[in-house]
């Protein structure tokens, strides 16, 4: 389990660089965070027409985009996703969601991975906003791989989108192969003993608890959600009618996210016994991502026991 | 689509046009009558004698476009464009009511002509920002008018617009500010002083014109001018208004943003409360 050689940031920029290579309409939006989101100067210095920085000032950032969109551009607007979603959410909203224009925004370091710059920064809500709106897709891969060709699907995809992007190396789970399919869960394994239903920067860390918890006889099935809206409600339930327990992870608060979903969906579907791992109602502080997991017990072992509890 | 009319065209057109958009807010039961009314002579100009437009064609790749910030002045913005044909003008009497494409604020989903879907104030000059950049990269000669109200300047996103939109040299960009001096909590310079206005824009590195935004000559000429000037700055024409002009009832209160007619006799007295006459409704 190697970490990949390229962060995600950079296969960000490098897969929009692609992108306008191949489509000119393609733009570039930053809020003075392009080295933070990577694209300074990847795609600053090799498509500078097709880059535009509109400083600290994010409801403009989306405001612009969508006035883009409308005379056709396909905007990526970036910011760290405290910014890319709380901050402009009626922007997103009203310029977005509701008139129906084709930006692409990407939130930046979500949930833990902002570390240092602490609580005021660390957004655990984002995906729990994103997708309460109408009209909007909620995505979050969870290596290069899906990264990439997410970024494809969204380019070549007429609609809103919100991303999380995590920005550093991950260790991957795909393969140059993969092929991001919209609104479908992946099968990363096959189990009869839990069902575990993640998404982005937590998929890497629950397969690894799966692996390890087959010593201990206990057969995970692994779902990994690269879209959290429009969501795979078959692959659920059918995972959850075989297991009859779910775990929900993610680097996320649990009030609204992935496990808020899973739980809306198997209570009017299939009441099923629930486990949601994640932030619980608090804001985030300065630290590292193994001081909160351990903290809140989501991370390795804390996914590790909570599958060995939901066994029982 | 532009139109060569006179003055007593213009002035008949502008009151027949305040007549059908009370009578369309009376209908609905309530509505934005102050500040749509103010900005009528506005309107007519825009699309009778200054934008490029095809009523046959609204999606036209080289139109002007014109972005509705205070998107709740929508009434005038449907009314104008059901008079250049966009639509039937039997849709405006369908105004609020359940199920209708004219909702109470600008909405480009549903209606034919309008550029921009708008309501939530402080974001129509950043789309604007968007479309005139986009024409710029395209190469396009079309000019982008986005009109804002006065109250509406409170809001900081407008800032952020005006500093992009003489960053990037945006001279295709040409805002009008309806300032008729009142926003819903009573006069601006009660509420949240705006001066120095012209200063402010100034300040921002743009063209500022000041003009009468009820005088068509002053409207026309301010608009042409600022088509003309061409020197990477954007312009920001404010047009001093009276808010519900001609509503002799309402006229210039703070009231008069959102009107409430809760009876057949309250619409009747209302439409004779103008003073600039009854006409027939088209509808």
């Amino acid at each position: 389990m190697k970490l990949h050689e390229k962060e995600m940031r950079t296969v960000y920029a490098e897969t929009l660089n692609e992108l306008i290579s191949q489509n000119k309409n393609i733009f570039c939006l930053e809020a003075d965070l392009a080295k933070a989101t990577g694209t300074n100067p990847i795609v600053s210095e090799t498509y500078p027409n097709n880059f535009i920085n509109v400083g600290v000032a994010e409801a403009n950032m989306i405001g612009v985009a969508a006035g883009l969109a409308v005379d056709g551009k396909v905007p990526f607007c970036a910011s760290f996703s405290c910014f890319a979603s709380r901050r402009v959410y009626d922007q997103i909203t009203l310029s977005v969601a509701y008139a129906n224009t084709n930006v692409k925004i990407i939130g930046a370091a979500p949930g833990v991975t902002q570390g240092p710059n602490g609580g005021t920064h660390m957004c655990f809500q984002d995906l729990a906003i994103m997708r309460a709106m109408p009209n909007m897709q909620v995505l979050s891969p969870c290596d290069v791989y899906e990264l990439k060709s997410m970024l494809y699907y969204m380019a070549n995809t007429y609609g809103g989108m919100y991303m999380q992007l995590v920005r550093p190396k991950v260790i991957p789970i795909f393969d140059e192969n993969y092929q991001y399919e919209h609104g479908k869960a992946v099968k990363i394994s096959e189990g009869s003993d839990v069902t575990i239903v993640t998404t982005g920067f937590m998929t890497h860390i629950a397969k690894q608890a799966v692996d390890e918890l087959k010593e201990e006889n206990i057969n995970v099935e692994l779902l990994h959600y690269p879209c959290i809206k429009p969501f795979d409600d078959e692959s659920l339930i059918s995972s959850a009618k075989k297991t009859k327990t779910v775990i929900t992870v993610e680097n996320q608060s649990v009030i609204g996210g992935i496990g808020g979903a899973v739980c809306e969906i198997l209570s009017e579907n299939l009441p099923t016994r629930v486990k949601r791992l994640g932030i619980p109602d608090k804001f985030g502080e300065v630290a590292s991502a193994k001081y909160l997991f351990d903290k809140y017990i989501f991370g390795l072992e804390g996914i590790k026991q909570a599958c060995r509890e939901m066994k029982k | 689509m532009k139109e060569n009319l006179t003055i007593d065209e213009l002035n008949d057109l502008a009151n027949e046009l305040r007549y059908v958009i009370a009578d369309m807010i009376c209908r609905s039961g309530s509505g934005h009558l102050g500040g749509a009314v103010s900005i009528i002579e506005i309107m007519i100009t825009l699309y009778y004698r200054v934008m490029n437009v095809k009523n046959s064609e609204p999606g036209w790749n080289n139109r002007d476009r014109l972005i509705l910030s205070k998107g709740h002045a929508a009434p005038v913005l449907y009314a104008v464009l059901a008079y250049k044909k966009f639509f039937p003008k039997s849709w405006l009497k369908t105004l609020n009511c359940d199920g209708t494409k004219l909702p109470s604020h600008a909405d480009a989903r549903t209606v034919p002509g309008i550029d921009m879907t708008t309501g939530s104030l402080g974001q129509g000059l950043s789309a604007a920002c968007g479309m005139a950049f986009a024409a710029k990269k395209d190469k396009r000669a079309n000019h982008i008018f986005c009109i804002v109200g006065d109250g509406e300047l409170n809001e900081g996103q407008n800032w952020e617009a005006a500093m992009f939109a003489s960053h990037n040299r945006l001279d295709n960009l040409i805002a009008i500010c309806d300032y008729n001096k009142l926003q819903i909590d009573g006069f601006t310079y009660e509420v949240i002083d705006l001066e120095p206005l012209t200063d402010k824009w100034k300040s921002f590195n743009w063209n500022v014109i000041e003009a009468d935004g009820h005088n068509w000559n002053e409207i026309f000429s301010s608009l042409e001018r600022a088509k003309k000037l061409n020197n990477g700055k954007p312009t920001m024409i404010i047009m001093h208004t009276t808010k519900a002009k001609d509503c002799s009832t309402i006229e210039n209160i703070a009231s008069s943003h959102n009107i409430k007619i809760g009876s057949i006799t309250e619409h009747q007295n209302f439409l004779k409360s103008i003073t600039s006459g009854e006409y027939k409704l088209p509808y």
